[in-house]
């Protein structure tokens, strides 16, 4: 295997398991408890914010950079989500599932527009260059840095995804099961339906924000550009594609998904002559909607298709 | 977890090892140099015609000798809009096609995680056709490594300022595109017209991709505006002047490049845009402009008019030219050959495969080049940027024609002059 | 300027509205929220401009910059894309409704529906812009510091006229009714012996039919291109949500409140903002009435 391809392939991968960690936030949001957020964007662009912010040193057209460590963006991050988390999910945790997903993508919307109209805090449209990446300057080679940053997010990724199956398995994760399937029943048993579906809503969100932070510590550079809904859509497909209410699914969803996403280009580049590379990107397109429409139609389940089992001692019966 | 385990130590191994540098000695055939454009997505109506003029560059290349007597080989890649994709497309160019250079690509929200997170870090050069962000080559960030081949938006700011003074319009509206091209500038036109003598009254920015802009046209109006200038691109801007017409602005509206489309004018309709006039960079009349223009319109059979045509043959001459001046393929040697590819006291050459072939040619013998290209002289100032001369159009009897040229020295007047 | 930014907000209100009243039939008779909806009016409006290209805009009547002809072209497209719409429900939507798929599995399907939509209009049309006529009309002070053009004040005139025949339709017809029983309680309406599949393809219908005519207006001020529709997508949701499923009168509320919130923020705040608009002010009422402003509070789901 040639150095380059080893190269490249650490970097794809490095995007994959960033991707993956919203993934995992969004399964546990939807997969795991029902909730249709349709601002995954919105929230991602908070931790990348915060966390550019936090650890970029001042600069005299920026108002609001701290210069501090990469430990404290990656906290800080996951802090300022988690409180934009809990306040929206305050507002619209009670909405009906179509309601919520209008709603939270109206705020992901909006969101985006502060990271472009708020000039002196994010840099606006032209982007917020110079993010520091974490002991960039220990390591010699752009690959040594990739390759230490990809052990780092192999590391967060196993320990989400524990994290995630730890709690999904415990008796909080039980109830919010129970709250999907039948809200009446269970809040009939006593548990309060709004308070642990705003809890999946928080760590989630978290969890995106998380992986924005971790995304601009890994590029060194952010815009507005990088939270286009587009991005929300990319993740739903993954959860969708994967098996919702299935964390290994998610991750190979978001591996698939982006596989599929990054070589589509290639493949109509090759295919196409550049005379018609307008009609082949509709083409590709109008492939990728058929192709969505078709799963749902004659493969509802996705990949693997949502864990049967809820607690390890259900299949012992 | 014993096999990630090893995994991880080999991978370790290697990364202490480094990847092989892209050897120099010996170059080998074919010389590969990347390329990124939004191929699909909302931007491809424009990238086709930019596509097809690196082809054309290209082409031009390999008939004129190729690269240290290599035929050259474009390998272009998409990034649909979207950073992560061109990223991707970046690394992937970088790492696995190994070239030395990449050109592309017009998205500055794109461009810029490519020079932070591949070029940059890798020391490969990127040249963009079409990327306005002023923020790159600001301060260094780029490490020397990215150039472009566009003049920056303070030269058109700057001359659209000096034209609208000279027409005696003392209050102007803006309305512009809340791009980084827009806030750019915007930026540099408010910098300017008040020391040329004229005013702003209102700054109204838009998102583009909108059904109606009555609202942004009629908070520009209320300020009683005697002119608009308009800084956007051609879809939004048809509505945008019709709805500024229809409510009674006034027909004195200055435009951005992007307007020197047919597309904008017929959609306006020529005969309310008799005021108006609009700037554009360099793409002076020329030898070397006229050469460019018939080539493509030969091989094509259409005009070559549209943003980003011009400059991204440009970007690509200049790598042909520079990849032939540096002693070797790496980086660091592209990067300093750039700058020597409109040499003080060099021998002009021009656009075109002969003209490509006698650039070779001079450099085989060890002689500066000047190379003056389809948007007249290419000279990148310390930040990689292109100054040039501009140019002032309008519409007559339905049609784009040059109404003057700022030249070179009175554009440096100009700048003297605001800052 | 108020005055001004008022009158532009409920022209554009206007047209969201003709829009809106589509999805909200969508959420409540339909039972999902059809992400697709969006390119009927896209859809509409390039129907109306084949009309267009054979019959010609007509000479301009009047004040008017048109003829007869664009509005036959409406009527056309209205029921071209009416009949699209419910064409789709054959092939995709009734097939879904049908099998116990999740009830969101419809929404993912309207996504890929609509991305599939739009870009057919790409490949046949093209990413370039289109008019139906090349008139440039100057707006007439109708009331003092408020322009207007001719041309908007007969989309406003005509929509008004629509909208009300649509109220009265559906007080008062069979077919009315039975929407409106299919709004409030499906199974119940089951049950009293309303004919399901006919209701599902009337609303199909008279959803398409006034999208095109929302594609049309669009068209008319000033322009098409395929994602016309597409970028009004989500003040159409919020207009729909804002009013209350399944309420004509909701829609029309709803869409007139997101215009005006467009179009008077920006004397406020930073025209950047305009985009949120909508989405502030859904989120307030929504804060305050989960159901909308003209919806009905839902039992149990």
């Amino acid at each position: 295997m040639s150095m380059g391809l080893v190269s490249y392939g650490v970097f794809f991968l490095s995007v994959v398991l960033i991707l993956g960690i919203v993934a995992l936030g969004l399964n546990l949001q939807w997969g795991y408890t029902g909730l249709f957020n349709a601002g995954i964007a919105g929230f991602y662009a908070i931790g990348a914010y915060t966390h550019s912010i936090i650890t970029t040193p001042p600069r005299a057209d920026l108002i609001a950079n701290m210069g501090l460590p990469w430990v404290v963006g990656i906290a800080g991050a996951m802090a300022v989500t988690a409180l934009a988390a809990w306040i929206i999910g305050l507002a619209t945790i009670r909405l009906r599932g179509d309601y919520l997903a209008i709603s939270t993508f109206g705020i992901a919307v909006t969101i985006q527009l502060v990271t472009l109209n708020f000039e002196a805090l994010t840099g606006g449209s032209q982007g917020f260059t110079g993010i520091p990446r974490p002991l960039y300057g220990m390591f010699g080679s752009p690959f040594a840095f990739n390759l230490f940053y990809f052990a780092l997010l192999l590391a967060v990724v196993a320990l989400v995804y524990w994290g995630l199956e730890r709690i999904l398995r415990s008796p909080w994760g039980r109830v919010l099961k129970a709250v999907r399937e039948d809200e009446t029943a269970a809040i009939a048993l006593g548990k309060s339906a709004i308070s642990f579906r705003l809890q999946s809503f928080v760590i989630g969100s978290t969890l995106m924000g998380l992986a924005g932070a971790l995304y601009v510590s890994f590029i060194g550079f952010v815009s507005p550009f990088d939270f286009l809904p587009i991005v929300t859509f990319q993740i739903w497909a993954m959860v969708i594609v994967g098996g919702s209410g299935n964390n290994k699914g998610a991750l190979l969803g978001a591996l698939t998904v982006w596989l599929i996403w990054a070589s589509s280009g290639v493949a109509i580049t090759k295919l196409v002559p550049p005379a018609h590379a307008a009609q082949g990107g509709a083409i590709q397109v109008i492939l990728i909607g058929l192709m969505l429409v078709l799963a749902l139609l004659f493969r509802p389940r996705g990949l693997i298709g949502e864990e049967t089992m809820v607690s390890r001692h259900a299949d012992e019966r | 977890m014993k096999t990630t385990l090893g995994v991880a130590a080999a991978l370790a191994t290697i990364a202490l090892m480094g990847p092989a540098p892209a050897s120099a000695q010996q170059v080998s055939c074919p010389v590969k140099i990347g390329g990124i454009l939004p191929l699909t997505g909302s931007m491809a109506p424009i990238t086709k015609k930019i596509a097809e003029s690196a082809q054309l560059a290209l082409e031009h290349i390999n008939q004129g000798g190729g690269i240290k007597g290599c035929p050259v080989e474009l390998v272009l890649r998409d990034d649909q809009g979207q950073p992560t994709v061109g990223v991707d497309a970046a690394k992937y160019l970088v790492e696995v096609e190994r070239v030395p250079a990449i050109t592309g690509t017009i998205s500055s929200g794109v461009t810029g995680p490519i020079i932070s997170s591949v070029t940059g870090p890798s020391k490969i050069v990127q040249i963009s056709c079409c990327s306005t962000a002023s923020a790159f080559t600001l301060d260094g960030r780029s490490g020397g490594y990215f150039f472009r081949t566009l003049p920056t938006s303070k030269t058109q700011a700057f001359a659209t300022a000096s034209e609208i003074t000279r027409r005696g319009l003392k209050k102007t509206a803006i309305i512009y595109v809340n791009t980084d091209f827009g806030v750019d500038m915007t930026k540099f036109v408010k910098l300017a017209l008040p020391k040329l003598g004229g005013e702003i009254v209102a700054e109204v920015p838009y998102n583009d991709n909108q059904s109606s802009y009555r609202a942004e046209v009629t908070k520009a109006l209320a300020a009683k505006p005697e002119s608009l200038l308009l800084i956007g691109f051609p879809k939004d801007a048809v509505t945008i002047v019709r709805e500024w017409l229809s409510l009674g602005g006034p027909q004195q509206i200055a435009l951005n490049n992007s307007m020197r489309v047919m597309d904008f004018v017929n959609g306006v309709g020529p005969r309310f845009l008799n005021e108006s006039f609009g700037m554009d960079n360099a793409q002076v009349a020329g030898p070397t402009v006229d050469a460019f223009n018939q080539a493509f319109e030969a091989k094509y059979k259409t005009d070559s008019k549209g943003p980003g045509v011009h400059t991204q043959y440009d970007a690509l001459m200049v790598l042909g030219l520079a990849m032939n001046i540096a002693k070797d393929l790496t980086g660091p040697s592209i990067k300093d050959a750039v700058r020597q590819v409109h040499a003080a006291g060099g021998a002009q050459v021009g656009t075109g495969p002969e003209e490509f072939k006698k650039a070779i040619s001079l450099i085989k013998d060890g002689k500066p080049i000047k190379y003056f290209g389809a948007t007249g002289p290419i000279e990148f100032d310390a930040n990689g940027d292109v100054t040039g001369p501009a140019l002032v159009w309008k519409i007559k009897d339905g049609e784009i024609v040059t109404d003057r040229v700022i030249s070179i020295e009175e554009m440096q007047a100009l700048f003297k002059k605001v800052e | 300027m108020l005055g001004q930014a008022i009158a532009d907000g409920i022209l554009t209100g206007a047209i969201i509205a003709l829009g809106a009243i589509g999805v909200s039939f969508g959420l409540q008779i339909l039972r999902f929220a059809n992400f697709a909806h969006s390119e009927l009016v896209t859809w509409g409006a390039y129907l109306a401009l084949v009309f267009v290209t054979f019959a010609g805009p007509g000479t301009p009547t009047g004040p008017l910059s048109f003829g007869w002809q664009l509005i036959a072209a409406m009527v056309f497209a209205g029921v071209l894309t009416g009949v699209l719409a419910w064409v789709v429900d054959i092939l995709v939507f009734r097939r879904l409704r049908n099998s116990d798929a999740h009830p969101l599995s419809m929404v993912f399907a309207a996504f890929g529906v609509a991305l599939v939509m739009r870009h057919v209009v790409v490949l046949i049309w093209g990413h370039g812009s289109y008019f139906y006529t090349r008139e440039l009309q100057i707006a007439l002070e109708v009331l003092p510091g408020i322009r207007m053009l001719p041309d908007q004040i007969f989309i406003l005139g005509l929509t008004f006229v629509v909208v009300a025949a649509m109220h009265l339709y559906l007080t008062y017809s069979r077919t009315g009714m039975a929407m409106r029983a299919m709004a409030e309680s499906p199974s119940l309406a089951r049950v009293c012996g309303v004919q399901v599949e006919s209701v599902v393809r009337w609303t199909w219908f008279i959803s398409g039919g006034l999208a095109a005519m929302a594609g049309v207006f669009l068209g008319l001020t000033p322009q098409l291109h395929p994602e016309m529709g597409f970028n009004l997508l989500l003040a159409l949701f919020a207009a729909a949500i804002l009013g209350g499923a399944g309420s004509l009168i909701g829609a029309v509320v709803g869409g007139l409140l997101v215009g005006l919130a467009e179009n008077l923020s920006v004397l406020f705040i930073s025209p950047g903002y305009k985009t949120a608009m909508p989405f502030l002010v859904l989120l307030l009422v929504l804060f305050f009435r989960p159901q909308g402003l003209f919806g009905e509070k839902e039992g149990s789901r």
